[in-house]
């Protein structure tokens, strides 16, 4: 119950922090992106608390404890996205001046019908990343407090709809970066405090893997979606209320939400298609996905997926709009690197010490509820409980954080590109789709989080990667080669996956170019986009739409106004010329 | 009252922006004054040739290491503190490598606007 004031009051202070930025707001640049005043510290804390979602707080040390040290490559991916964000995209995106993904690529290629295009996969990966957003906080709101599937995914809804709806960006902005700072705080403590209380038997389990094969003391598993058990030798397992169930050598099918209970020394049954935790497999340091072999392949295509879907999640793009011009945008890129990477060298601790302490998870399917799971492990008593809150509030915060940004996103697309309107046309958008968002998770509690979320960077590394790249770098791509490429990305990298869930099963190396398709998808698109462009001819100022990307801002104010006249124009740099202006419109308005 | 005309004071970014909105659907691309194109270009060239090394460091220390433990699996049996030196390579080593490298590039990059 503890975990469920924790997890309330995070709501309640996202809802508060939320209405402090519900400051003078105009237009629908002062809701999209915060009227772009937003300092590079401020703004970097809020892209990492934006970023750290649900699947870095909870889903790395799942993986981890699940498929081995090999998963800790997944942080590594998140984190190299924004040093190609800073050299590639960050400043000229920022230079644009557009709102919105798609605003900018009308605004590079002048191409209404690519503004369209592009507005739509905002939508698809804004679906793909909301959706496991909201099912996680039911799923881990229902695992600590006992209420229903529907009720953390309606109040998660509502908190983060509210806050947008009345605050926009300004109001995420410092959500995000306050939930940053909390999340740092109750990932990292607990850490420490796990590693000391552990005692030196743990701590040495940990850095020496075993595979799991008997049951060290008498375990309850709780089978959170329907597994097939391969169960080597005979053994006698209990249910719930003491009867005993005797599981004879063979395969055996066990429903979601049943609950077996295996005494001290028996066998572990297999997970039919799963390694268990601690074998040779598991420490080594290379990721074996989908138990296909090729370590090395299933690897790279894991970080080129996560490094360029990085550098094309539209809400992450979004963020670097709001700063005030194209230095600040690239410095944000530069301490979002150094702060998420303080985040993420804790992760691979969970996952060590789950393998050691409830590496049963892994029978069950919730390999993703070990963070929130170690605590009571190492004690029983009030320090547990309390640890076990205070991550079951971080949890939260890293959802509610994601989702804003997500929101504000899909918002975006729908009220600003596909059916353009003023202000309150947004802010109605925005409770519209988080009531689709919440209608949509609340049947898909059975879908496995990780998968929709990889489909999201998969198909952000397809279509916006190439295109923000092709577009700030090379004058020739024209709008049809974007359009082609884009729809290429998007087809390629969507099919394979669907392939992958619906599609007859694959093996070795098809089966991990199937379910992680960036390698190949990528350059797909990179390459249907140049050679489309090179047939056609790019319009005369192709060149001047690209070179205006690389101008940056008159940062010298005090050259005067004669200097900036030569230059043309006025810069919004400057305070003491925004002071002026605001004394001027004062006065008219009097 | 004075007679100023109230102006709204904005990036050429953003006034190309608000330019383009009131006029949705066809438009004309604004130009670039010849002083700012010139800027601009050579922003556009020096940072083409700065961002590269950079690209080529991230890409060869990411792409770069697994390679390298899949080379030398001896790794997990070696050591350090007591933990197996494959995981602190990839736990620990690339993020202060990040870190460097972010600060070396920016670092660079707004070396070539300030000149």
């Amino acid at each position: 119950m503890a975990a469920g004031f924790a997890a309330a009051s995070v709501i309640l202070i996202t809802l508060l922090i939320g209405l402090r930025g519900v400051a003078a707001m105009r237009t629908t640049s002062d809701f999209l992106v915060a009227s772009r005043r937003v300092t590079p510290l401020l703004n970097s804390a809020a892209v990492s608390g934006e970023y750290l979602s649900a699947a870095s707080f909870l889903g790395i040390a799942g993986l981890v404890l699940k498929d081995g040290v090999g998963a800790l490559w997944y942080p590594v991916g998140f984190a190299a996205g924004y040093i190609a964000m800073l050299v590639l995209v960050a400043a000229p995106m920022r230079r644009s001046g557009a709102l919105t993904v798609p605003d900018f690529a009308e605004a590079r290629l002048a191409s209404p019908a690519l503004r369209k295009l592009a507005a739509v996969v905002v939508l698809v990966i804004g679906g793909l990343y909301l959706v496991p957003q909201f099912r996680t906080a039911g799923l881990v709101l229902g695992v600590v407090s006992g209420t229903p599937y529907w009720v953390g995914v309606v109040l998660a809804g509502a908190a983060v709809s509210i806050t947008l709806a009345l605050g926009g960006m300004r109001a995420a902005t410092y959500v995000q970066a306050f939930q940053f700072c909390l999340k740092l705080l109750l990932f990292i403590v607990p850490a420490i405090w796990l590693l000391l209380t552990a005692g030196g038997a743990v701590r040495s389990d940990a850095v020496h893997p075993a595979e799991f094969t008997h049951f060290t003391q008498e375990t309850s598993v709780q089978f959170r979606v329907d597994v097939t058990l391969e169960v080597t030798e005979d053994l006698t397992a209990f249910s719930r209320d003491g009867e005993a169930v005797p599981l004879r050598a063979g395969t055996h099918h066990m429903a979601a939400n049943r609950v077996l209970v295996f005494p001290e020394g028996a066998p572990v049954p297999q997970v039919r298609g799963v390694s268990p935790p601690g074998g040779p497999d598991w420490e080594r340091p290379l990721l074996n996905l989908a138990g296909a072999g090729y370590p090395l392949l299933g690897t790279l295509a894991i970080l080129i997926a996560t490094m360029l879907g990085t550098m094309g999640l539209p809400h992450v793009i979004m963020r670097f709009h709001t700063s005030p011009d194209g230095r600040a945008a690239r410095r944000t890129a530069a301490i979002t690197v150094a702060l998420l990477s303080i985040f993420y060298l804790f992760p691979g601790i969970y996952g060590v010490l789950g393998r050691v302490l409830v590496p049963q998870l892994y029978l069950a399917g919730a390999t993703d509820t070990a963070v929130v799971a170690l605590p009571t492990q190492v004690d029983s008593g009030w320090q547990g409980t309390l640890f076990t809150a205070l991550l079951t509030g971080g949890a939260f915060a890293a959802f509610l954080a994601t989702s804003l940004g997500l929101l504000i996103a899909v918002s975006g697309a729908i009220a600003h590109d596909l059916a353009p309107g003023g202000l309150g046309r947004l802010r109605i958008t925005v409770i519209a789709s988080a009531a689709v968002v919440v209608v949509l998770a609340l049947f898909s509690a059975h879908l496995d989080a990780g998968l929709l979320v990889s489909w999201g960077f998969t198909v952000a590394a397809s279509t916006f990667s190439p295109l923000l790249v092709l577009g700030i770098w090379w004058p020739r791509l024209t709008a049809a080669g974007a359009i082609a490429g884009v729809l290429a990305g998007l087809l390629a990298s969507s099919g394979a996956i669907a392939l992958t869930l619906f599609g007859p099963p694959l093996d070795g190396w098809q089966a991990i170019l199937a379910a992680q398709p960036a390698p190949w998808t990528v350059p797909l698109a990179v390459l249907t986009m140049v050679l489309v462009s090179l047939r056609g001819r790019p319009p005369a100022w192709a060149m001047a739409a690209m070179l205006r990307l690389h101008l940056d801002e008159d940062r010298t104010p005090s050259l005067g106004d004669r200097a900036l006249d030569r230059r043309g124009h006025r810069s919004a740099a400057s305070p003491r010329r925004l002071l002026t202006v605001r004394r001027r419109v004062r006065r008219l308005n009097r | 009252m004075p007679t100023t005309r109230r102006s709204a004071v904005m990036s050429p970014q953003t006034r190309l922006a608000h330019s383009r909105r009131k006029l949705r659907g066809r438009w004309r691309m604004p130009r670039l004054d010849p002083s700012d194109a010139d800027r601009a270009l050579r922003n556009y060239r020096l940072q083409r040739k700065l961002g590269l090394p950079a690209l080529l460091l991230l890409f060869g220390l990411l792409l770069g290491l697994p390679v390298a433990l899949a080379a030398a699996p001896g790794l997990t049996e070696l050591r350090l503190l007591d933990i197996p030196v494959s995981w602190l390579v990839i736990a620990v080593l690339p993020y202060p490598a990040m870190v460097l490298l972010a600060r070396w590039q920016l670092r660079r990059a707004e070396h070539i606007e300030d000149s």
